[in-house]
Formats: structure tokens, sequence, C-alpha cells
């Protein structure tokens, strides 16, 4: 579904260059959960952002279902980081959620089920027609990841989504994603620097170096399907695979040539 | 209930101090060009309300309003183009900032001579002097529309007028309701100021009209009504921007709110 070869990109300003990413190589299936970590500063947001089609590489390709990627491609969504900067606050919940539908091209009628569902979904159904400013943070990112959903993406790209919530609204939504993810059938790339997290949340866990990015493992997590925060966290396998990417960040970490 | 009250009180307690000291010091006045306050509401309801709202009042306020709309949307749309490309800035800066130099009044012998006496020569006048806080605030609150924001709609494929209309127009209404409240006060004195040359009918040539025939407190009364319009104008502004920015005010009391 997702196919990213020998991806590289270099930043280039005020007459130094940045190389940001070096080669990055990976796969993601239809249908799985795959999360990349990797030490902060290591380029996962334009990892993200050239997935996404934000960003144009400077050498490799990205291929979503078979097709090169160019620009935004089609049946994929983001959800950002910043949750206050990514949702319009002059929409009500609904209509946020509503919006990529209407870009779509799609009848009122096929919409509202879809945006109902969606809402629903992610516990918001009694704050449908609040704005957005009037939620907490961890609603907010909920509205996005709904509107998300609603847009009935393939591949679904998430870049630190809960980097900026409180650490009990992000076990909440840690578990949100991981139910969704059933739910919806979506192919999920999930980004970000929370070894702890990478390992709760995957199926495959992605580990990549400190700038200039490669990928140093790529680790499969044969944690059991049905995870909750209290017993996976727990697990002695939790524990140990926890303890192995974290082994192969330090590492690597200290490999790097020191900016 | 009580809030309402205070708020109405507060409304009008320096206009009603000022009036009546405006009354009682004039009471006695001699002097034919400040003639006393109770005159001058004397003369009030048969100059103004015997036949003169349709004849000049209403042929004013329309010209205001024609001037005043074509001067909003013709600022808003060159905004929306100008503040969307680098190349156009760059381009009409040096250009904007002479014109918008150039104080309004002194286009009116110009205009008079290739629009002639008419309505078109006066509603030119309008725009001319409306058109430019319109244009500028415009300008800048389409250069500072949120990145992430902008990511969404680019991944989301929200393009084309629902971009418009959802992202860009609404991100710059702030600064645009801004534009247009300062076009709105330039425009009522333009309104006066292009009646009282080469004008047959209009509040302005109506107040000029009075001043030569010696008809001082009947003059004051037009200074009376034009009072008046402003603050009508400037209340019914004042519950659009309610209504359109209401999110606005919205996220700036949530971003003040307790933390």
């Amino acid at each position: 579904m997702l196919d990213i070869r020998g991806l590289r990109k270099v930043y280039d300003g005020h007459g130094r260059q940045v190389e940001a990413l070096r080669n990055i190589t990976f796969q993601v299936d239809g249908g799985e959960f795959v999360c990349v970590v990797g030490p902060s500063g290591c380029g996962k947001t334009t990892l993200l952002r050239l997935i996404g089609g934000l960003l144009r590489p400077t050498g490799g390709e990205v291929a979503v279902a078979g097709k090169t990627v160019a620009g935004p491609p089609d049946g994929l969504a983001v959800v950002f980081q910043e949750y206050g900067r990514s949702l319009f606050p002059w929409l009500k919940v609904h209509e946020n959620v509503e919006l990529p539908l209407k870009a779509k091209g799609m009848a009122r009628k096929d919409r509202e089920p879809l945006v109902r569902n969606a809402i629903e979904a992610v516990g918001l159904a009694d704050a449908r027609t609040a704005w957005p400013w009037q939620l907490s943070g961890g609603m907010q990112q909920r509205v996005a990841i709904a509107r998300a959903l609603a847009f009935q993406p393939s591949v679904l790209l998430m870049d630190e989504p809960f980097a900026a919530v409180d650490a009990q609204t992000r076990a909440d939504l840690e578990d949100l994603v991981r139910s969704v993810w059933h739910q919806f059938g979506v192919t999920l790339l999930f980004v970000t620097h929370d070894i702890d997290e990478a390992v709760y949340l995957g199926q495959r866990v992605v580990v990549l170096s400190a700038s200039p990015t490669t990928v140093i493992e790529d680790l499969a997590i044969d944690l059991p399907d049905d995870r909750d925060q209290l017993n996976t966290r727990a697990d002695a396998r939790f524990v140990e695979l926890r303890g192995h990417v974290y082994s192969r960040i330090q590492q690597a970490k200290r490999n790097a040539p020191v900016a | 209930m009580i809030a309402v009250l205070r708020r109405t009180v507060l409304f009008l307690a320096l206009p009603v101090v000022l009036v009546m000291l405006w009354w009682f010091t004039s009471a006695d006045s001699i002097d034919y060009a400040r003639p006393p306050l109770a005159t001058i509401i004397d003369v009030f309801p048969k100059t103004w309300l015997t036949g003169r709202i349709t004849k000049d009042i209403l042929p004013s306020l329309a010209r205001l309003a024609i001037g005043y709309g074509l001067a909003l949307v013709a600022g808003v749309a060159l905004g929306v183009l100008i503040g969307g490309s680098r190349l156009l800035r760059a381009l009409l800066e040096p250009v904007l900032e002479f014109l918008r130099a150039i104080p309004p009044p002194v286009l009116v012998p110009i205009l008079i001579l290739i629009a002639g006496i008419d309505n078109t020569m006066k509603i030119l006048v309008i725009v001319s002097g409306c058109i430019w806080p319109i244009l500028l605030n415009t300008v800048e609150g389409v250069r500072a529309t949120d990145e992430v924001l902008g990511d969404t709609c680019r991944s989301y494929r929200i393009g084309g007028l629902l971009r418009l209309r959802t992202f860009v127009l609404r991100s710059a209404s702030p600064q645009i309701v801004t534009g247009a409240r300062q076009a709105l006060s330039i425009g009522i004195i333009l309104m006066v100021i292009s009646e009282m040359k080469a004008a047959s009918e209009g509040l302005g040539f109506t107040i000029v009209q009075f001043q030569r025939g010696f008809q001082i407190p009947e003059m004051w009364s037009g200074v009376l009504v034009l009072g008046i319009i402003g603050v009508v104008l400037a209340l019914l502004f004042r519950l659009v921007e309610r209504r359109v920015l209401v999110w606005y005010h919205g996220v700036r009391a949530a971003e003040r709110g307790p933390q």
C-alpha cells in the first residue's frame, strides 16, 4: 500500500545544505499499523510530509497504492501534530469533519452518515455542534481524527498527534487510535518520538537513526492484538521490545556526527 | 438583563451629558453662527421630515451603499489576488503606496471631468477613498494565513472556490473587517464631500445650501442628521461584525482564558 524507496531530502537554504533524510526504504502493507520512531530532530515530520505529498523529495520516491506521489495522493489523510491549527476555528465540529467530503463533491445525503459515524467513533457525539476552541486539546485532536476517518482514506498518516496533550488524555487517544484502526480497517503510519507509544500501538516499528537519517531497524511487534494500557505495558515482551528499541536509538545517537 | 442595562447606560451617558452641555451653554446664544440647540431641534422636523428624506437623505445613502459595496467587493477581490502572490505584491507595492497617499477629495475635480457631475462621479469618489483600507488589510490578512491550515487544505484537496470561501476569506476576515470599519467612516465623509460641488441634491449639498442661505439652525440640524447616520451605521456594522467574527472573538477569549 505504501512503498518508500531510497527517499532522500536535502534542504537548501542560505548557502547551507542540510541533509534531513539520507536514505529511507520501507514498505507498509494494506491494513497494517506501522509506527515510525526516531530521536528528536531526525526528520520524522519531513518524512511524513514527503509521504503526504506536501514536500518534494530530493531523491528516491514514495508510492501509494502503486502510484508515485507527486502531490497529495488520493485516499490519503493526515492528522497533524498541531491540532489547534489544523481545525478551522470558524467551522463547528461537524462542519470541520464534513469539509473534505464537500471538497470531494459528495452529495449531502452521503456526507451526513459518514460525518455522524466518524464523530461517534471518536466519542464526540455530544460535541457535534461545538466550536473547536470550546474543546480541550485532546478533544480537538479527536475531531481531527474524525475528519480523517470520515474522509475514508486507504492510508492514514499521523504526525506525533499526541505530543501536545497530557499523559492521561494521551493514553485514551492511543486506545482510540487502536480501536478506530480495527473498526475502519485503514492502513496507518504513525510517527512519534515516544518509544513506549510506538511499541504499544504498532504491529511494526520502523526505527530511524539521527540525522542524516536512515532506517536502522524494522521490527515486528509480536504482542497480542488485544492491547490495553495496564496489561500490555506490564507484559515482559513489551518491556523487552521497548528496551531493544531504546538501545538502538541510543546507539544511533552516539554514532551520529555531532551537529 | 442587568448587563444589558449597564451597557445601555454606559453607551448613552456621555452623549447625554454632551447634549445637555450644548443645550445649556447655547441657550442664550445670540451669535447667529451658534444658535441655541433648542432652535436647532425646533427646526429639525420641518427641515428633514417633510420630503427631504426621500429627496436628499436616501439618494446620499444609496450612493454611499453602492460606493462602499463596490469598494468592498473590489478591495477584497484585489486583496486576495495580491495577497496570494509574492510577485504581484512586489510589483504593486510602490504603486499602491502612491495611490493611497492621494486624498480622495482632490479627485473630485478630476472625476467631474472624466465622469461628469452625476451619480457616477460621486460614487467613484466614495470608492476611491474606501477601497484602500479594505485592499491593504485584505492583503495582510491573506498573507498571514496559517501554514498548518494551508497544509490541511492541500492534503484534503480542498481547492478552488471552496478553499477561497472556507479558508482564505475566513482566515483574512478579521483584517477585512478592520479595513471595512475604517472604510465606512471614510465613506461617510466622502459621501458629504462629493455632494458639496456640482450637486443638486444630497445631504452635503443641502447643508451647503442652508449655509449660503443663512439658514443656520437648519444647517446645524443637517450636521445632526449626519451624526445620527454615523451612529446608526456604526451600530449596524457592529451587529454584522459580531456575526461574522463570532469565532474570532471566541478563539481570543479561549486563549486569554484560565491556563
